[in-house]
């Protein structure tokens, strides 16, 4: 199957002009499936980790966001022990006109800006809002376990 | 032919089928853990079908995916000890050869696919009245 125009262009566009602290290499044998990785944002309990994520697009492409999950280990409100991520763009708030690589900084962001009262991990949420301080400790140990490259 | 969905989308897919309880209702199957990134062990359970043995009997299966899921199809073995042609009997293990879901894997099929499947298999004339072993016994 033909791989759409977009997609095309959007791949070469991130091959070409690469954003600071974020890759996303698609494989070979499918197109539509990207290695992703980000940088921990400085000054976040991630800082120095390089996480590993999976991405990919869908058949209906892009009227419908892309697929995407964490696949390191993180300590963060709004990404569950399974890696899936709760943020508004990749759900009620997607547009066509958003991009992989939009989605992509949004995710950094989020790691950068934790947000406990829109939560997926509920435990981890909770732990976020009665215990900030020992929640960012954790957050800093598993990236030290988990994240360092 | 549409966009090939790798791996762990599926699973992802299927697990949120699962959870929500969308699948047929006979049937169910989770993650053996929650925090296994890799999603590759879940169990599953199969209501005993009426009007054979089986009824009002639960079955547990364990369902390992590999690496290579859904383009090969994932290992069945019975927790529950089950007499049936296509388990064998030292292990609980399910022969993929007698399952026709298994033998002819196809990439579309699912792991409800196998358990729907396989309360078929126990409700077919050929085995629904085979001695079976006390109810709660495990392998």
């Amino acid at each position: 199957m033909a791989l759409p125009k977009r997609i095309i262009k959007e791949t070469e566009r991130l091959m070409a002009e690469p954003v600071k602290g974020i890759s996303a290499v698609p494989h070979e044998d499918n197109l539509r499936y990207f290695d992703v990785t980000i940088d921990g944002p400085g000054q976040s309990p991630y800082e120095g980790g390089v996480f590993k994520l999976e991405l990919f697009l869908p058949d209906d492409y892009p009227m419908t966001p892309p697929k995407i999950r964490f696949l390191t280990k993180i300590y963060h409100p709004n990404i569950d022990r399974l890696g899936r991520i709760c943020l508004d763009v990749l759900k009620s708030n997607w547009s066509p006109a958003l991009q992989i690589r939009t989605i992509l900084l949004s995710i950094q962001a989020l790691l950068g800006a934790p947000n406990p009262d829109d939560p997926l991990a509920n435990d981890v949420a909770q732990k976020w809002k009665e215990d900030e301080k020992g929640a960012i400790e954790t957050a800093r140990q598993w990236t030290e376990q988990y994240a360092k490259p | 032919m549409g966009a090939k969905v790798p791996r762990n989308f599926r699973l992802l897919e299927e697990l949120e089928k699962g959870e929500k309880g969308l699948g047929a209702e006979a049937c169910s199957y989770g993650l053996e853990n929650g925090d296994d990134l890799l999603m590759s062990d879940w169990n599953g359970t199969i209501l005993g079908p009426p009007h054979s043995v089986h009824e009002n009997r639960i079955y547990s299966v364990k369902i390992h995916c590999g690496p290579n899921y859904p383009d090969v199809p994932p290992e069945i073995s019975f927790t529950s000890k089950i007499n049936l042609p296509c388990v064998d009997q030292r292990n609980g293990k399910v022969d993929p050869t007698k399952l026709p879901c298994l033998a002819q894997w196809k990439r579309e099929f699912t792991m409800e696919t196998i358990l729907i499947e396989l309360r078929r298999y126990m409700a077919h004339s050929a085995n629904k009245k085979l001695p079976q072993p006390p109810e709660g016994s495990t392998y």
